[in-house]
Formats: structure tokens, C-alpha cells, sequence
């Protein structure tokens, strides 16, 4: 039994990176553009398909198709940004409404250029790791290393570089960094593409570990909202301990409760540390 | 000298003549009746490895009637007309397209569903129409339906599990022979995979085969947690979902962490296949071997090219075992019942027809007297590195 809980605890931690890379996306675009984003998750399923296309049908290398679909998310990024999202700044309902609608679009066009087929992407690194009778399979193991680096390294900009402070700046005081010098509309069109990328880079390694369709992207963009609160808002590290708290949730309570209701246990994990913390494991009370 | 006469009367005639024979080939094409045909499958979406298959198959075969001139009933001639709408495995949707199926098109003859949510949610309005109209599909919930009052409707065209002519009490019974002692189920936690569960829970009791059930939320991706829970009871044979979809994740990911024999019921060979390397055996429940009936049965080898020709794309020898229900057999059986029956609008007569019928097709094909297909099938196993054994069996 402890083989087996250490075991899913690891596999926790892993599905957890997932969620988190799409927390840290939530939560710093609401940070800086005041919207909840629910878009991310069609531009995780967007860049899912980009990697599975140009590994799969392409025939490109899997490190290449990973940065291509990067790139071509955050393109659209750019593209849903100006078009869209830079009239809703600050504006939390119309944010949501473009948001929605945005999701039905990129589906759509999902939809009629791959069909509702699900996909799935040749073994990319097959095999598994065993360290004393736990088991965790390579390619699982290196996507979590690369979510898990990628997120640490967002929150190091976010820290220890000049753009960083600026967008904790606007964050604390709009009025303030703009006064200081803070390109406003620059660093909030930034962060939200910086947000997309990494929705888009955690669909494009999505792809290696599972079947992809049209709409899974919906189930990420709840967790990672789910993930998000659970940490506090603002918060990036705290995003992703939060996607591996609820990653962690829902393996463990697999073993010992039907597995059918696994999203159950994320969600009362979700209320419990509400009921503690109301603002988030790491979220100003303010 | 031209009188005026015959300036009227040569026109007149004219006219007549002409009036008589456009009336005359009104009366021609009025002889040639048409029959109208609804589909009701999945042909996109994640359950369109159930449906697409049935309704390409459709397709071909009322091309091919219409083709060599339709069919002769009681002395008038009548070609087909197919309205087949995609329902993308929505039960909702399904409905609404069920309603214009029957109320806007009138349609009397229906092939599908194959999906046990959409027969749920579509068979009490069609059940308005009892003794109006035919539902023809391979839904597993159809069984519970077939000899029902008011239920006249239902034709199963999808072989049933138990019984003595039931594929899944053969397989289970394969099992038996290997000695296996005990299989862990892990099914979607939906209509469908509940039906399975409750079909197969007894046949595997009765055998004395222990088991343990878990099931899934059908969006599910990652089963680690849960396989690594049934996997850690030993179990000799994971029998998993019922759809490609959710086999593909999990074959791949139980034989991650160790579970290598694997059970099918519901699904193609495709997840075992693509797995190969990796898995130890993967038995499964094929209505039929294309690769191998290809070579071996003439009207297979003609519905293959046939099928390339058609559709101008590969022939998916994954999905084309579906067609083993509501396809391309079943509308040249609903046609020779029609004639059979003399009529194609007195639905229970046609219905008797079709029930009395042994075809003889890509598939062997009769009725029992429920309404319920009987037909051969194969067991494919696939071992590992991607050899494939292949039994036919033909129920008595």
C-alpha cells in the first residue's frame, strides 16, 4: 500500500504540473488585465494539436513541434489580444463573455480542420523509470521537468527582472507604475501572450502523454482555475503548488474512494483550504 | 388556302399532343416511388468510431440500389433517399434530428443509434410511432427494449453478449480455459458502460472469476491512479471501456505500470495493436478480420474496393468491423424484406419479413425472434510484438 500511495503521489505531482502551467497562465493574466481568461484552455488544446500535427503528419522532430506550436499559439495570442481582449481590460464580465465566445471560435476551427477524431501522437519516449518498485513513465517524468522548470523560471523573471517588478508593480498600483515608467499596455498585451504561451506549451506536451480531441482543454482551464483560487490569485509559485495540491487530491483519493468521482476530491480539497484560508493558501486576505 | 380553322386546330392539337405527353411522363415518373431512409450514428466526435463505419456503409449500399435502377415492390419501382444526420454522439442533438427524421421527412425506416444514450433519449417519442416506423440500431440498451410492449420498433442489428449464440459468454468462456482467475473492469461511468458492467458482472461470477470494478468519467485521460489501484489486486485480465478513445490512454498506460493482458469487448484492435510492443495479450471482440476476410471472401474484397473507390480514402480496417451493424448488409436486407413483404409502408409486415430472412452478406445475418441479430464474428488476439491470431465462430 505504501508503494502504491507513493507511487500515485508522484503521479499527483506530475498531472499537477499540468494544471499548474495553466494556473500560473490564469493567474497572471488576471493580475494584470483583470480578466479570468477561461481561453486558455483552447489555446492549450490549439498548441496540443499544432505538436500532434507537425510530429505526427509532419514528420518534424517533437522538441521542434513543441516550440513551432508555442510560437504559433502565442501568434494567436497576439492576434486574440489586439482583436479582442485590449477592449476588455479591467473589465471582468466582458473579458469573460470574449473569452467564451473565443473558446466556441477556436474549437470550431479545431474541429473543421482536424475533425472530432481524437488524436493520438506516436510514443515520443517510451518506456518507464523504476526506482525501488516505483514506476514513472520517461516521457510523464521529463514533461513535469520541463512544466515544473518553466513555471519556477516565470516566477524567477517575475522576482528578479525589471519587467518582472514592473508587472507586480501595475499589479499593486496601475496608476503608479505608469507614472514610473511601466509601458502599460505593452507589459499587459505581454503578459497576456506570455500567459497563452504557456497554455499553448502545456498542450503541445500534453500531446506526447494522451489522446487529444477538440475539447480538453476545457477540463485544464477549470483546474487551473480551481488551482489558481486554491493558491490565492497573484500568485505563480502559489499556482503551482496549487495544481499539484489538486493533482495530488484527486490520485490519492482515487485509491481509496471510487475513482469515477475523482474531480470530487480536487474540489472538496478546493472548499476545505478555502474554509482555512478564505484568500488561498497564498493570497493577501486584502 | 388556310382557313381559320386551321390556324386554331393545328396549334390545338399541338398543344394536346404536347399536354398529353408531359402528363403521360408525369404518369411514368409517379410509377417510381421513393423510399426515404434516416440514419441516426455518430459520424463525428469521440463515440464516431461506433457510428462512422454504419453510415458510410449506408451510404454505399443505397448508392449501389439507386445505382442499378432501385427496386420493384408490388409492380412499382422505387429508389432510395437518405437522410442521415450526424449526432455526434449528443443525445439532445439526436433527438432533435430523430423528430425531423419523423415528423419533416416522414421517414418509416431508421438505422441506427449505435449508442445506448442516444437510444435512451430518442426511444420514447419514436415509441409514438409504434408500428409506423423501424429503429434499426446496434445500441447495447436496445436488448432491454426488444419483445416489449409497445416496443415494436426496436430491431437490434448488434449481436447480444449471453445467451447461446452470445459472443461475450464465448469469450468469457476462452478465459475459462486459460485459467484466469480473476479480471479487473474499468468502464465509463455512464448508460453505456453501466450496461456492460451489469452484462458481464454475472457471466464472469457464474464462472467463478473474481473481479473488481471501477469506473471513469468518460473526459478521463489519466487512469495511473486508478490502474495502479486495480493493479496492485493482481488481477489476470484488465477488461477496459468500451470506446477507442479511452482504450488507446489506457492500454497505453497500464501497461505502464505492469497490466499487459487485456480483455475487449466493445472496441477495435487498434489500441492493442499501436500498444504491441509493450502488452501480452489483447483479446478482442471483432464482428470480423477485415485484413484477413479480404483475402479469403469475395464479398469482402468487393466491398474493400468498392469502399476506396467510394470515398476515394484508405479503407479503415480499425472502424469497417462496425459495419457489422445497421451498414451496408442492412439495407439490402431491408430491401429484399420490403419485397418480400410486398409493401414498403406496412412497417409490421416489412418487419416480419426481415425477421424471417437469413442473409447472406459480409456477414452471415438472421433475426431471433425478438428482433435481435445473430451473426459469425471472429475473436482476434493480438500478442505481443503484433502477432495476431484470428477464430472464427459461427453461432448455431
Amino acid at each position: 500500500m505504501t508503494q502504491l500511495i507513493l507511487g500515485q503521489l508522484i503521479n499527483g505531482v506530475i498531472v499537477g504540473t499540468l494544471y499548474g502551467i495553466v494556473a500560473a497562465g490564469i493567474t497572471l493574466t488576471f493580475g494584470i488585465t483583470g480578466i479570468v481568461n477561461f481561453a486558455l484552455g483552447a489555446f492549450m488544446t490549439l498548441g496540443a494539436y499544432m505538436s500532434w500535427y507537425l510530429t505526427d503528419r509532419v514528420g518534424l522532430a517533437f522538441p521542434l513541434a513543441v516550440v513551432l506550436s508555442l510560437l504559433a499559439t502565442m501568434v494567436a495570442g497576439v492576434v486574440a489580444d489586439q482583436a479582442l481582449f485590449r477592449h476588455t481590460r479591467n473589465n471582468l464580465i466582458n473579458g469573460l463573455l470574449v473569452s467564451i465566445g473565443l473558446i466556441s471560435v477556436m474549437e470550431a476551427g479545431i474541429l473543421m480542420t482536424w475533425t472530432a477524431t481524437p488524436q493520438e501522437m506516436h510514443f515520443v519516449l517510451p518506456g518507464v523509470l523504476q526506482v525501488g518498485g516505483l514506476v514513472v513513465p520517461k516521457m510523464k517524468g521529463l514533461v513535469a521537468l520541463i512544466l515544473l522548470a518553466v513555471v519556477l523560471g516565470t516566477y524567477a523573471a517575475l522576482t528578479r527582472t525589471w519587467i518582472g517588478r514592473a508587472a507586480f508593480a501595475y499589479a499593486q498600483n496601475p496608476e503608479a507604475a505608469r507614472l514610473m515608467g511601466v509601458r502599460t499596455r505593452l507589459l499587459q498585451s505581454g503578459v497576456f501572450v506570455y500567459s497563452v504561451g504557456l497554455a499553448g506549451l502545456g498542450g503541445a506536451l500534453y500531446a506526447s502523454l494522451y489522446s487529444i480531441d477538440a475539447g480538453f482543454g476545457g477540463t485544464y482551464v477549470l483546474k487551473g482555475i480551481e488551482a489558481a483560487i486554491l493558491a490565492g490569485i497573484g500568485s505563480v509559485g502559489g499556482a503551482l503548488i496549487g495544481g499539484i495540491l489538486l493533482g495530488v487530491a484527486e490520485a490519492i483519493g482515487s485509491i481509496f474512494l471510487p475513482a469515477a468521482y475523482k474531480d470530487a476530491y480536487g474540489l472538496v480539497t478546493l472548499v476545505l483550504i478555502l474554509l482555512l484560508k478564505p484568500a488561498g493558501l497564498f493570497g493577501d486576505r486584502k | 388556302m388556310t382557313t381559320w380553322h386551321h390556324k386554331i386546330a393545328r396549334p390545338a392539337l399541338r398543344l394536346a399532343g404536347a399536354t398529353s405527353l408531359v402528363f403521360g411522363l408525369a404518369g411514368a415518373a409517379t410509377a417510381q416511388g421513393v423510399v426515404k431512409i434516416g440514419g441516426l450514428e455518430a459520424q463525428t466526435g469521440p463515440a464516431s468510431i461506433f457510428g462512422l463505419m454504419p453510415s458510410q456503409g449506408v451510404r454505399m449500399a443505397v448508392e449501389e440500389i439507386n445505382k442499378g435502377g432501385g427496386f420493384d415492390v408490388a409492380g412499382k419501382r422505387y429508389t432510395l433517399q437518405l437522410i442521415s444526420p450526424d449526432t455526434q454522439g449528443n443525445p439532445q442533438q439526436a433527438l432533435v434530428q430523430a423528430k425531423k427524421l419523423l415528423e419533416e421527412e416522414k421517414v418509416q425506416y431508421i438505422f441506427g443509434p449505435y449508442l445506448t444514450n442516444v437510444f435512451n433519449a430518442v426511444s420514447p417519442y419514436v415509441q409514438q410511432y409504434n408500428g409506423k416506423v423501424l429503429l434499426m440500431g446496434g445500441a447495447t440498451g436496445m436488448h432491454g427494449a426488444l419483445g416489449k410492449p409497445n416496443m415494436d420498433f426496436v430491431i437490434k442489428t448488434m449481436p447480444w453478449d449471453t445467451g447461446s449464440a452470445g459472443y461475450g459468454s464465448m469469450m468469457v468462456d476462452l478465459l475459462v480455459k486459460r485459467g484466469v482467475k480473476k479480471v479487473a473492469i474499468l468502464m465509463q461511468n455512464d448508460a453505456g458502460g453501466k450496461a456492460v458492467v451489469d452484462i458481464y458482472t454475472p457471466l464472469f461470477k457464474d464462472r467463478n472469476i473474481e473481479l473488481i470494478t471501477e469506473f471513469f468519467e468518460a473526459n478521463t485521460k489519466d487512469f495511473t491512479s486508478t490502474l495502479a489501484k486495480l493493479a496492485a489486486a493482481k488481477p489476470d485480465y484488465l477488461f477496459p471501456g468500451y470506446t477507442d478513445t479511452s482504450l488507446y490512454d489506457i492500454v497505453r498506460q497500464a501497461s505502464e505500470v505492469g497490466m499487459t493482458h487485456f480483455f475487449i469487448t466493445r472496441g477495435s484492435i487498434g489500441p492493442g495493436m499501436k500498444n504491441a510492443a509493450m502488452i501480452d495479450s489483447y483479446i478482442a471482440w471483432v464482428p470480423k478480420y477485415f485484413e484477413q476476410a479480404e483475402k479469403t471472401q469475395p464479398k469482402v474484397a468487393k466491398f474493400v474496393a468498392d469502399y476506396k473507390a467510394f470515398y476515394k480514402t484508405p479503407f479503415p480496417y480499425d472502424q469497417a468491423p462496425q459495419c457489422a451493424t445497421s451498414c451496408y448488409d442492412h439495407v439490402f436486407m431491408l430491401v429484399e424484406a420490403m419485397k418480400k413483404a410486398g409493401t414498403v409502408t406496412e412497417v409490421p409486415k416489412v418487419k416480419a419479413a426481415l425477421l424471417a430472412m437469413q442473409y447472406q452478406g459480409l456477414w452471415n445475418i438472421r433475426y431471433d425472434a425478438t428482433g435481435e441479430s445473430i451473426l459469425n464474428f471472429d475473436v482476434v488476439e493480438v500478442k505481443r510484438g503484433g502477432k495476431i491470431d484470428v477464430t472464427h465462430i459461427e453461432p448455431k
